[in-house]
């Protein structure tokens, strides 16, 4: 080690120069991270590959500015320099420095952090008099110089810069590095990589743009963050994440302060918890969801929320709107931390941007997020981009302009098209989904006709096998081709003992923990059901094949094994492990459920056997599913007994022809043998939740269901009183007790209407770490368990396969074993499990704004004047000051309907139930509210209902949204809807993808690229749950989903895994009740 | 602007050194004539210059004399210079006397003062730059002067600071990384018999990463320890090279 100094200069607190002198090592032998290394560098982690055609070694700007590009996975062979590295660090923040460090720790990334300033030949030292900018590019070259001769000039060296002296200066030394600009690195390269190509003329006419700017200030300056942290020590400024209100969002945002800043600050702030910025001036250029400092207004400034409805599109009414009492109200003074992601946002038309910018080349664009304001981008391709969809990010909000700056990223397609849309809704919910890359395929085994997979022997020696012993079945919706469950039972000791088995998939024996399936599977953390797709979490080769325990072939799986006792149904034994199994039945529900009526059936697996041999067969198998039946009931009493929730329900099933498509929808007989798989998976995964928080009481992961807050029930209990009924919410037993007394035995609709409402009031089940809360906190509220966790479908679900290693773990460990790989610490685990809830509260809704879409898009072929299938009943579930809320159970819509116009104009009721408008007042009361005009007085109750019309609310910049139109306050009495209403929505989403795919036909007709929808996308079209109501309720709450764990099983995978979900959760309301 | 981020993901510190290398220690014994003992020593950019008189009479308040062994007295200060911003008063503030003291309690704990019952050894340390790790330098700097003036010790005294970053001890702090926010603790240890003569930590540190922490500060004083007799054996190679002339 040699040592220099390095002369800087900085400035002191107080404001004054100050010369610093530091140390600098610098070193012989620096890691080049490079497979060609001659000189055997302690390479460790990731490395480049030799076999490319050059490495790159970008300049300090372009790092700085052009890290975005970088970003493309297709550009390999990337160095990124430390000089750089630090630049991005000073100049760009924490964030976007994290984000080159991921990229770097990224093994799907080929780039490598290069030393240089350490190491001996590749340092320069800055001279007198040379700019900062000057130096950093001539340490970046004589890094790339010393690569070239590290590796022997093995490998081309191309240092790309934004700087076109460094160009001229160092191309014409004849080092064998080229130097180019990024320009001329792209078109010489990378031709065909045109996403790269556009990215990069945003990005540089965005930093153009960026110098020009103007003077005028727009807003006062951020407060600098030591004083903001001062501050909030003190107690005088509040910290909090701004949360945008979504109606008004000119308007009004609230801040809602963390729990921790509370303990700190006492009982000042913990008083007020919710602060409201109201005004953009008073918000300073904060955005949703970045953390902003807030300072307190004096009390006589105060506001209160607007409480009525606000028609979506109409102009923020000012002033005169009623308002709830003020509450603390504040202006942000500083932003802690900006939270920028991706915003979707579309161009305007043509007409509109001339009017509004000096320059045409400027534009504001809206974003597709309501509660986003609108972003300037500046782009040539403005008349190309009219009414588009378009993936902007945003650079920088100063305090000069009055819109932030951004620029574009990547063009979705054009407004309204289904794919355009889809793809936004999952980019709004930081939804990414690339196919599976060649790599990652890579890893998986083959299972193909020529190269059949086969059980390793040496699998075969550390298993358990239970081919021979054990007679496992899989019970599953018929057709289903993804079994990740099985079940196995028999008796021991001479009938003094019985063996209960559930045998999951062993996913993880083909996904190793930090492989990179395992890391995309990690990224993605769920599979994603949307209304017409899905997005698998593992490559199909698992998922659909070898993950799945077929009947008849052998299977890898991780079983848990209980040994009860005959009589008391004690549990006297509990054997966990990975066991080789072979599935003798692949049952379906219905059959199953003949079996155990003892109904004569063909089980298509005995079909080839001589009568005798059925026989016995067929006995033993019934025999089986008896004893199965037998310890669920059990079971299921003894959770009853703990004050868990019943499960029961309808549920519709799609039957499907050899192609796929659905013939027709059989409502599911709510089948006993539905119950007792679920209540197995719940035994399963309850008591691989006590082993692994047995085994790792700091680090296990499990999922709770915290009680819900008394507070949320008071709608509820308040509703239900208007109808003269008590809700007892004291306990998760009593509420589904006294939500099933409330039956109104005329209106089936009030106690939907109450469950709907109950369900709204409940916290969201959520994954943690058992390290991370206190041991009461473990309690699982919906289940009524002490632990739980999720176990049984790892193949869609990633927190399956962290507690499937957890508890492969915890086997090693009992046997003395320690485990191959360290776990993962409490803190990495939290981490983790947040990762995953917010996974799978984006997949949520995705999901539901996947449904609303298709909702859209089914009314928007239809004339709300004429087509008799946009008038329904609806029920009215909420008042408001200016109208009520209404749900309409044959579309499963909800929203408002408005009672009075901006005109002034109110809803009366005439003679025969019709309405018009007229000019009067609505006063609203707490159980109805009423129109009062020239012509008389009309009363809207609660749960009354009424006629409304459904038309489309188009909207260009954001999503489209349902309309609702009273036209008569007496019930809609059309035959139809007393159909069944299951078929709604299937045909629902069938139109719309039928429409789809004609108009994709057209479009690709005028040579435009349209969405394909594949037969596969045609699979997963789904439509089974009897409603689009309940269909929106249980994706709200998929959160009550540990059922679905068991729902899982009941669900018809085939289908749609979603399904599952909604029935889960739809019976889960049910057993509320 | 970001912190700074103190250990990088491939391990190196902000000056390029890795977790356990020390900074570049440089020395020199007997500058001074005039003094019984000298010593210059530079560890980085941390130069601090020790000079030892004694042992002598007791001199100022004769009350304070012990009867069986010598008292140690120890003046800490810093050079007006030695910092970026100027110094307004180089000792006598609260931080030089509580070093004073430390630097008292160390050297009594390694200087055999029942030799000389009654008398007193002075020992004067100046900090000329401060890079961090000011303590240190001055107890590995008076080492090197008691030395020289030829008082018996019972080892080599040496000091180090280490820090904890990331789950990682850093051996000897330079000053952007002890004003970094880095829980440092710092040690002084006759090597040998591995005796810890002092041990300061002011900043909060879990339990169970302190046994790591001691431990990594044993290693870097036994380095320190190594480069003092090397200085020590040169020196004395000279003196005896000029003494037979």
């Amino acid at each position: 080690m040699i040592k220099t100094e390095r002369i800087l200069h900085l400035k002191s607190c107080r404001g004054r120069k100050v010369r610093v002198v530091r140390e600098h090592y610098v070193r012989e032998r620096v890691p080049c991270f490079s497979a060609l290394c001659q000189a055997d560098c302690d390479n460790d982690g990731k490395v480049l590959p030799g076999d490319l055609t050059h490495y790159v070694v970008p300049d300090v700007g372009v790092v700085v500015d052009y890290l975005e590009i970088l970003e493309f996975r297709e550009l390999q062979g990337i160095v990124f320099t430390q000089t750089a590295c630090q630049a991005v660090q000073h100049s760009k923040g924490r964030r976007q420095y994290n984000r080159l460090r991921n990229l770097l720790k990224d093994p799907r990334h080929d780039c490598v952090l290069f030393a240089n300033e350490f190491q001996e030949y590749s340092y320069c030292p800055r001279e007198k008099g040379e700019s900062q900018e000057k130096w950093q590019t001539r340490c970046v070259y004589s890094a790339a110089v010393w690569y070239h001769n590290h590796l022997a000039g093995m490998m081309d060296i191309v240092m790309i810069t934004e700087d076109q002296d460094a160009v001229a200066q160092f191309s014409s030394l004849s080092s064998g590095v080229y130097v180019v600009s990024v320009q001329d690195y792209l078109s010489n390269f990378w031709m065909e990589l045109h996403a790269a190509h556009e990215l990069y003329n945003s990005i540089s006419q965005a930093l153009e743009e960026k110098e020009s700017e103007g003077t005028e200030k727009e807003y006062t300056e951020h407060l600098p963050s030591e004083i903001l942290e001062a501050g909030i020590k003190s107690g005088r400024y509040i910290q909090g994440v701004l949360n945008v209100n979504k109606h008004r969002a000119q308007q009004e945002a609230l801040i809602t302060t963390q729990a921790s800043s509370n303990k700190n600050t006492g009982t000042f702030t913990a008083a007020l918890r919710d602060v409201l910025v109201y005004g953009g001036k008073n918000r300073n250029r904060a955005v949703h969801g970045d953390v902003v400092v807030v300072e307190l207004l004096p009390k006589s400034e105060w506001r209160g929320k607007v409480t009525s409805l606000t028609e979506r599109q109409g102009d923020e009414k000012t002033g005169e709107d009623e308002k709830s009492k003020p509450m603390p109200t504040g202006y942000v003074v500083g932003i802690l931390q900006r939270n920028w992601r991706d915003y979707v946002v579309t161009f305007p038309p043509r007409e509109a941007t001339q009017s509004q910018s000096r320059n045409s080349q400027r534009i504001l664009a809206i974003p597709w997020d309501p509660r986003i304001p609108k972003i300037r981008i500046s782009t040539q391709q403005a008349d190309a981009l009219q009414d588009h969809r378009v993936v902007v990010r945003i650079d920088s909000w100063e305090s000069t302009s009055l819109y932030p700056n951004g620029h574009s990223v990547r063009v979705l397609g054009r407004a309204g098209e289904l794919e355009t849309e889809i793809q936004t809704i999952l980019i709004e919910n930081f939804i990414h989904v690339p196919p599976f890359s060649e790599a990652q395929l890579k890893e998986m085994p083959v299972n193909s006709p020529e190269k059949p997979w086969k059980v390793h022997p040496s699998q075969v020696a550390s298993r358990r096998d239970l081919r021979g012993t054990h007679l496992v079945f899989s019970i599953d919706p018929r057709g289903c081709e993804d079994v990740d469950d099985t079940l196995s039972v028999r008796t021991l000791d001479g009938g003094k003992l019985l063996e209960l088995g559930v045998h999951i998939a062993d996913v993880t024996h083909f996904v190793p923990e930090g492989s990179l399936t395992d890391l995309e599977a990690r990224s993605r953390a769920t599979t994603y059901y949307l209304a017409d797709r899905r997005y698998d979490m593992l490559p199909a080769v698992l998922s659909a094949d070898l993950c799945s325990l077929l009947g008849g072939v052998d299977r890898y799986a991780m079983s848990v094994l209980w040994e009860l006792d005959a009589h008391t149904l004690e549990v006297t034994k509990v054997w966990y492990g990975r066991t080789l199994i072979r599935s003798s039945y692949q049952l379906h529900y219905e059959l199953a459920q003949a079996l155990l009526n003892r109904e004569d059936t063909e089980v298509p697996e005995l079909a080839p056997l001589s009568p005798e041999e059925k026989d016995a067969k067929l006995a033993e198998l019934t025999q089986a599913l008896e004893m199965l039946t037998h310890v669920a009931r059990h079971l299921r009493a003894q959770r009853d007994r703990g004050g868990a929730l019943e499960l029961e329900g309808v549920e519709v099933r799609a039957q499907l022809d050899a192609e796929k498509n659905i013939t027709a929808l059989v409502p599911r007989q709510p089948l006993e043998v539905h119950e007792t798989v679920a209540e197995c998976m719940i035994y399963a995964n309850h008591w691989v939740a006590r082993k692994i928080q047995k085994t790792f009481p700091h680090q296990a992961l499990l999922r709770h269901h915290p009680p819900p807050r008394q507070e949320f029930f008071s709608q509820l209990v308040d509703s239900a009183k208007a109808r003269g009924f008590t809700i007892n919410t004291s306990s998760n037993k009593a509420l589904a007790d006294s939500l099933d007394r409330a039956v109104d035995p005329e209106d089936p609709l009030v106690n939907r209407m109450l469950r709907m409402m109950a369900t709204q009031a409940m916290s969201q089940a959520l994954y943690f770490s058992t390290g991370a809360q206190s041991q009461e906190q473990y309690y699982h509220y919906g289940l009524a368990l002490d632990h739980y966790t999720h176990f049984t479908s790892p193949i869609r679900r990633y927190a399956d396969m962290i507690v499937h290693r957890l508890l492969t773990a915890a086997v090693d460990l009992d046997k003395g074993l320690s485990p191959a790989v360290a776990l993962a610490t409490n803190k990495e685990l939290e981490e983790t499990t947040q990762h995953i809830n917010n996974k799978n509260r984006a997949a949520q809704r995705a999901q539901k704004l996947s449904i609303e879409l298709f909702q859209c898009l089914y009314f928007k072929e239809r004339d709300p004047q004429t087509d008799p299938s946009c008038v329904a009943d609806a029920a009215i579930y909420a008042i408001r000051d200016n109208g009520v809320l209404v749900f309409v159970p044959q579309y499963g819509v909800k929203g408002p309907v408005y009672l009075k116009n901006r005109d002034g104009e109110v809803v009366t009721v005439g003679q025969d139930g019709r309405c018009e408008w007229k000019t009067g007042s609505v006063k609203r009361y707490s159980e109805h509210i009423s129109t009062t005009c020239s012509s008389g007085t009309s009363t809207f109750t609660l749960f009354d209902h009424i006629t409304v019309r459904i038309s489309v609310q188009p909207s260009r910049c954001h999503a489209d949204s349902l309309n609702l139109e009273i036209i008569s306050n007496k019930p809609h009495k059309s035959a139809e809807s007393q159909q069944p209403h299951s078929q709604g929505r299937s045909q629902l989403v069938q139109e719309v993808v039928r429409q789809a795919e004609e108009a994709s036909q057209q479009a690709q007709e005028r040579a435009s690229r349209g969405p394909r929808l594949s037969k596969e996308e045609r699979e997963f079209c789904q439509s089974k749950t009897p409603n689009l109501y309940s269909l929106l309720e249980e994706i709200r709450e998929l959160a009550l989903m540990d059922v679905g764990a068991a729902a899982n099983v009941c669900a018809s995978k085939t289908e749609s895994r979603l399904n599952t979900d909604w029935s889960s959760s739809n019976r889960h309301l049910k057993n509320l009740s | 602007m970001a912190g700074l981020e103190l250990l990088s993901d491939q391990g190196y510190r902000l000056d390029g050194r890795k977790a356990t290398e020390l900074r570049k220690v440089q020395a020199r014994m007997g500058v001074f004539a005039q003094a019984d003992g000298s010593a210059y020593l530079e560890q980085g950019n941390t130069k601090a210059l020790a000079v030892v008189y004694g042992p002598h009479e007791m001199r100022g308040s004769r009350s304070r004399t012990l009867h069986d062994r010598a008292v140690i007295n120890c003046q800490y200060s810093m050079a007006t210079f030695s910092t970026a911003e100027r110094k307004r008063r180089p000792h006598g503030d609260r931080k030089s006397t509580e070093m004073s003291l430390h630097l008292k309690q160390t050297f009594e704990a390694a200087v055999m003062t029942q030799l000389y019952p009654r008398s007193q050894i002075d020992i004067y340390v100046k900090i000329l730059q401060s890079d961090g790790g000011n303590y240190s330098v001055c107890v590995n700097a008076a080492t090197l002067a008691v030395i020289d003036a030829g008082i018996p010790m019972r080892d080599y005294v040496c000091a180090c600071t280490v820090g904890f970053v990331d789950e990682t001890p850093l051996a000897d702090l330079c000053y952007a990384e002890e004003s970094g926010g880095v829980s440092s603790l710092a040690l002084a240890l006759l090597p040998r018999g591995g005796q810890i003569a002092l041990l300061q930590m002011d900043a909060r540190l879990h339990q169970d990463h302190l046994e790591t922490l001691i431990d990594a500060a044993m290693t870097a004083c036994k380095g320190v320890s190594k480069v003092l007799d090397e200085v020590v054996r040169q020196h004395l190679q000279e003196v005896s090279v000029l003494t037979r002339e």
